[in-house]
């Protein structure tokens, strides 16, 4: 009798050793959740579990992946970018319209669209301290305006983009490994170098923690505020330049199914909404969750209506997941 | 300077006037923003007061339900989704009804869906998961839902609710009274109830510090639950009359989308902090209107339709970077 209660107890104490475990190393649940709605995936649609399988989820994780770098960066501040996809979609336009002009040109045109939003958006929120998400709101609907004009005027007929482009976005190196990829995987390791290694990163984490302390320490928070939304920009512009070479060509809804996707990819990789915590590794598993969930959900083929609601109570769960899991810690 | 100050100290109606100041300069803007509208127009009369008001109705419905979420300290971007829920199922289910069951469907949506949300506040509470977070995900739930109950635009409503949201009951032209009275009615007892009665004050107690409302012995998690079923109650409102106006139901999430995203718009540009505890109800009636009147009135000035968004995003930033601004001048002063 009392030998069984001393085996339950040490059960339920190895049970609790495996949960602190990982609570203090979230990220290995995360992937544990990849590999499961993989391998589900790949019940599903047998195909799925192969090389193509895996080409396949990254592709499509790439766009959103960097995107997501743009949220987690804005986020890890306090702040937030609802203007990414329309800033994608419009650097995507101007890169198409620069295409006659060789690829070079095409790219640089592309991203400097990106960084000059970008720093409107952090002259708004840093320096007239206008809060993050009505800064971007309002820019997102200015840049729907704008392009939507220009569309049928300036920009008008340019919705081809150059062939490098489409090879950068669609093709792949030595036919394997996506081109797109290989351009996330750089702007990863950017990133995370930023974010760990540097001394802005370190701002970024702090003014996200506590920013009249940072303040007080000398620092002029609006500087890097405004060079992190500049970053968001540039990235945002990358990530629209890889999608307009995927399509081929370039259109306005490009980019706008991403918007909420990139947030819910920081938010179920643990980065804080309310800035300070989180970081990119977490982001990039949750881009591959979303992504692989994306692939399910068009394998089980149930409708738009059905995947959408799915769609949303995963992400739900995995992040009420995440942060019961976190907070007993 | 001082004795202006002490008048004011001692003088309770203009001190209530200062208070609201922000308020009452909203609707100031609006009633500028009217007249000027009247001289851009040939005509202008009960059709024109008609076709405002009833068009800014759902916006309006939308922006008093995420004020009120706001000032509790959460944010909602599920109304729209519930906006679309909630016009879907009236579309689908009210066609060819007698006016009983339709005055009951739509009864039933207003208490079904504010429990709907109340359950999202519930939820929001048990998880510790940020409100944003949470609203993002359910919107998705919510439209998909939608989606599946009225998978094409369609439906269709009684001519009694569309003379109850429009003034005709056609939907075109008709009385500007109902509308009018639909608008200012649920705005205003909102806006009351919230500042005088004891569980909007705690409202405003949870938004304004969380902490400090708990240990004076509120119950902080009863007040987001209930601010969320308000949000629901007035989504359901919003979903009814986008039903009444347009004569038919639409799925679309585009447009659950934006009428979220210009819900937070008109809360913030109504003077209610997204740090929540601070401002009135009553200004997010103005600036819903205005929001939705920037576009006829950009559109007579000769103004076409996409530069007409431009100065809309562009309005709404300038105003708060001059806000911001006056805000960075005074600590700077002080």
């Amino acid at each position: 009798m009392s030998g069984e209660t001393r085996i339950v107890t040490g059960r339920a104490y190895r049970a609790g050793k495996a949960q602190t475990w990982l609570a203090q190393n979230p990220l290995i649940a995360l992937v544990i959740v990849f590999i499961a709605l993989f391998l589900v995936t790949g019940a599903v649609q047998p195909n799925f579990l192969s090389v193509n399988g895996v080409r396949n989820t990254l592709l499509q994780a790439a766009p959103l992946g960097i995107l997501a770098a743009a949220q987690t960066v804005l986020m890890l501040t306090g702040g937030i970018d609802l203007s990414v996809t329309m800033i994608a979609t419009g650097a995507a336009y101007v890169a198409a319209n620069q295409s006659p002009n060789g690829a070079g040109v095409a790219i640089l045109a592309g991203v400097l669209v990106g960084l000059l939003i970008g720093s409107i958006n952090g002259v708004g929120v840093a320096v007239f301290r206008v809060n993050p998400l009505i800064m971007t709101l309002a820019m997102s609907g200015i840049l729907l305006g704008l392009f939507t004009a220009w569309t049928q005027t300036v920009l008008a007929g340019s919705t081809q983009v150059a062939p490098f482009i489409k090879l950068l976005g669609g093709g792949a190196w030595m036919g394997s490994v996506p081109y797109s990829v290989l351009v996330w995987g750089g702007v990863a390791l950017v990133v995370i170098w930023l974010l760990r290694r540097s001394g802005w990163g370190r701002l970024i984490y702090a003014i996200g923690d506590n920013e009249i302390a940072v303040r007080l320490a000398g620092v002029r928070v609006w500087q890097v505020r405004l060079s992190a939304y500049m970053l968001s920009g540039v990235l945002a512009a990358i990530a629209g330049i890889l999608l307009g070479g995927r399509t081929g060509a370039v259109d306005l809804q490009l980019a706008g199914a991403f918007l909420l996707p990139s947030v819910a990819a920081a938010v179920i990789g643990g980065t804080s909404i309310f800035g300070g915590v989180g970081g990119y590794t977490g982001t990039i598993l949750g881009a591959l969750i979303l992504s692989v969930l994306n692939s399910l959900l068009t394998f089980l083929n149930v409708g738009q209506a059905i995947q959408q609601m799915v769609y949303g109570a995963i992400v739900l769960a995995l992040a009420w997941g995440y942060a019961s899991l976190t907070r007993r810690s | 300077m001082t004795n202006a100050l002490a008048a004011t100290r001692t003088h309770p109606a203009l001190r209530a006037l200062l208070r609201n100041s922000w308020v009452l300069g909203v609707w100031l803007l609006l009633g500028a923003l009217l007249l000027w509208y009247t001289t851009l127009i040939p005509v202008f009369g009960p059709f024109q007061i008609t076709s405002i008001t009833k068009n800014s109705l759902p916006l309006v419905y939308l922006a008093i339900g995420q004020a009120i979420i706001v000032i509790a300290g959460g944010i909602d971007l599920s109304l729209g989704a519930l906006l679309l829920l909630s016009n879907v199922i009236a579309a689908r289910f009210m066609e060819g009804q007698p006016v009983g069951v339709v005055a009951a469907i739509g009864l039933a949506l207003i208490v079904g869906i504010a429990l709907l949300n109340a359950l999202t506040g519930y939820i929001i509470n048990l998880s510790g998961v940020p409100d944003i977070v949470v609203t993002l995900a359910t919107s998705y739930i919510w439209s998909g839902l939608a989606l599946w109950i009225l998978p094409s635009p369609g439906g269709g409503t009684a001519p009694e609710m569309r003379w109850l949201f429009t003034g005709s009951p056609s939907g075109i032209g008709g009385s500007y009274w109902p509308p009018l009275l639909m608008m200012l009615i649920p705005g205003l007892l909102v806006a009351l109830w919230a500042r005088t009665s004891r569980p909007g004050l705690t409202l405003y107690a949870t938004g304004s510090n969380r902490t400090a409302a708990q240990l004076a012995g509120l119950n902080v998690r009863r007040a987001k639950i209930l601010a969320y079923a308000i949000g629901g109650a007035m989504a359901a409102l919003a979903g009814l009359a986008m039903v009444a106006i347009t004569g038919t139901g639409d799925p679309r999430f585009a447009v659950g989308a934006s009428a979220t995203l210009n819900s937070v718009a008109a809360v913030v540009l109504g003077g209610i902090a997204l740090t929540g505890g601070v401002g009135n109800v009553f200004g997010v009636v103005a600036t819903g209107v205005t929001l939705i009147m920037l576009n006829p009135i950009l559109i007579a000035m000769g103004v076409n339709s996409n530069n007409a968004q431009v100065i809309q995003g562009v309005l709404i930033a300038g105003v708060m970077m001059v806000g911001g601004l006056s805000a960075v001048l005074r600590e700077r002063r002080s």
